[in-house]
């Protein structure tokens, strides 16, 4: 009976993308997580929520690899990882998405799409652009997105903050990512553009990915997330699902700093 | 209405020529050409042209170094010093030994230099303005220091000069074949390969390249080592020309190498640029100087001109390019 048991959880463990258990982690004086676990199902939207200072940017860098944690393990498909840069989270597929750092303005849109994964043609010491490839895989992907530019030649300044969350989510699931860290891609956004990055992150979702969505703003979040977790001064409040809470509920626990459910 | 209609279908190249980075550039050297041609009639011959051409090469070698590690979000005002330096260490040592070796020495020299550049800039995070200041300065001071101002004399076996700086007819030099191969080289770096992407990318934002994977510390390294090499470079050119060496050589030549790089629309903030249009920059600055001289106009006066067209040309290059991103 045990036996069953214990295999059933492993079972359900492994169900689960990513596994963050008992994550820690101090700047100097400032500890800016504390013992926090959070997980991550499959095609699963995730709204890591906080007030500022929570600790939520934190717990999504440990797991882009820009830093290690100071206790705590990462699980990702049921195997134990440790990364020691951001490279070696990417190549496992798990991608960041800023609104902010994601493209180079001054440059196209096809150098930008490609930028630290170029296709090339080698000849000697020199690793030539294949611009053809990166052309025609670029404007496949922008039209299948949606967004309209006469060419991927096109500077990057000229599209939209939501023109270019899009093509930055776009980009990540190009290469095949498994698990999407989206660090407040609503900021700034009009109300219209709002809706479209909400459908491409959801469009993510459809083509197999796993989202973590950071927010302060319940209100971003809650039309497409399937489960929450709050955080407060580096301390994991609690978790709820989203037919558990109301938005309203939620922002009143951020703001409290207590599980007023 | 015959005047309409050409009007009309010259606005659609002319608006495409106008997204050429180098569009405010050519036209600037077209236009000056015109004009010094006009006011002394020995300006456009074979002669005079490659006569300005010397010229044009020793500071345009200097200018794409510039150029490449500015696109990369850098400075680099220790060139001229690097430049004059490395006459000397050339001199002195082709005085001794097979002057090829000689000239690799040198070469090797400027590389350390430039990545010394490098990595104080990184590690001390000090702006790079600063870092090649203090090594403009530094340099320059112990060249003066070590000559007390005296002139050193080339008597090494002629390989180098003859590789570098030897009429081959006509008024051509080596040193003109040089500058027309890396520029080729370069633009061609910079904007085919993937290392060409990652300058592009390192300059224009540094947090975004390092964020998707680009080994920005490395970029910028190895364009502080191509920038010495290339003044080291102009610095032999320029020596094997006059066979001499002395510490004065080049005083404010980075001033006009990074004046050269911005007329030709790179960006002084990094992110754009192109190698033919520190071509053209250089080429540009370049005649000025004997185009003046030509037209009757006191030398003094050269200093005075290149100013203006740097604020000019800077002023159009940032204008047409707002219009397209």
């Amino acid at each position: 009976m045990e036996r069953q048991e214990q295999k059933q959880e492993q079972g359900q463990e492994q169900d689960k993308l990513v596994r963050m258990v008992n994550i820690s982690k101090r700047f100097g004086a400032v500890q800016a997580l504390k013992g926090v676990s959070v997980e991550v199902g499959r095609q699963e939207i995730l709204g890591l929520l906080g007030d500022n200072g929570a600790g939520k940017s934190t717990l999504i860098k440990i797991l882009a690899g820009v830093f290690p944690p100071d206790e705590g393990e990462i699980y990702f498909e049921g195997q134990k990882v440790s990364f020691s840069s951001p490279g070696e989270a990417r190549a496992l597929g798990i991608e960041t998405v800023h609104q902010e750092l994601s493209l180079v303005g001054m440059m196209s849109i096809s150098r930008n799409f490609f930028l630290g994964r170029e296709p090339v043609r080698r000849l000697g010491p020199f690793a030539f652009l294949d611009k053809r490839r990166m052309d025609e895989e670029c404007r496949k992907v922008v039209t299948d997105i949606g967004v309209r530019v006469r060419s991927p030649d096109e500077y990057v300044s000229v599209l939209s903050g939501g023109e270019r969350q899009a093509i930055s989510i776009g980009r990540a699931m190009y290469f095949g990512a498994k698990l999407l860290l989206l660090d407040e891609p609503l900021t700034a956004l009009s109300v219209k553009e709002t809706r479209t990055v909400l459908s491409h992150i959801e469009r993510a979702r459809e083509q197999g990915a796993s989202i973590i969505f950071i927010t302060h703003n319940v209100y971003h979040v809650y039309p497409i997330a399937d489960r929450f977790v709050i955080l407060d001064k580096g301390v994991k409040l609690g978790e709820l699902t989203r037919d558990e809470v109301t938005p309203e509920e939620i922002a009143e626990i951020i703001a409290s700093g207590k599980m007023t459910i | 209405m015959e005047l309409k209609r050409v009007a009309q279908n010259l606005s659609l190249p002319l608006a495409r020529a106008r997204r050429l980075p180098e569009f405010g550039a050519l036209v600037a050297f077209l236009t000056l050409i015109v004009i010094f041609s006009l006011l002394s009639p020995k300006f456009f011959t074979l002669k005079n042209l490659t006569g300005i051409f010397t010229i044009v090469s020793e500071l345009g070698i200097m200018t794409i170094g510039i150029a490449f590690l500015m696109i990369c979000g850098e400075f680099d005002l220790s060139v001229s010093s690097v430049y004059a330096l490395s006459g000397f260490i050339f001199v002195t040592l082709a005085n001794q030994i097979y002057s090829p070796l000689a000239f690799l020495i040198t070469l090797v020299v400027a590389a350390v230099i430039g990545f010394l550049n490098g990595v104080i800039t990184l590690r001390a995070r000090i702006p790079s303005f600063i870092t090649t200041l203090g090594m403009m300065m530094f340099l320059r001071g112990i060249m003066l220091g070590v000559t007390g101002g005296e002139t050193v004399v080339y008597y090494g076996d002629s390989i180098m000069p003859t590789l570098l700086s030897r009429f081959i007819g006509y008024g051509f030099r080596p040193s003109h074949i040089w500058f027309l191969a890396l520029t080729v080289l370069f633009s061609l770096i910079l904007t085919r390969t993937r290392y060409g992407n990652w300058v592009f990318a390192t300059g224009g934002r540094k947090e975004v390249a390092r964020a998707m994977g680009v080994p920005v510390e490395r970029v910028k390294i190895i364009n502080f080592i191509i920038s010495a090499v290339l003044a080291a470079l102009s610095g032999c050119i320029v020596l094997a020309r006059f066979k001499l060496a002395n510490a004065s050589l080049g005083l404010g030549m980075e001033l006009e190498a990074i004046a050269s790089a911005v007329i030709g629309g790179t960006f002084l903030m990094g992110g754009y640029g192109t190698i033919f249009g520190a071509f053209l920059g250089a080429s540009l600055v370049g005649m000025i100087r004997t185009g003046l001289v030509m037209a009757g106009a006191p030398a003094y006066w050269y200093r005075a001109f290149v100013g203006a067209i740097l604020i000019i040309a800077a002023t159009i290059n940032l204008k047409l390019r707002r219009l397209e991103m």
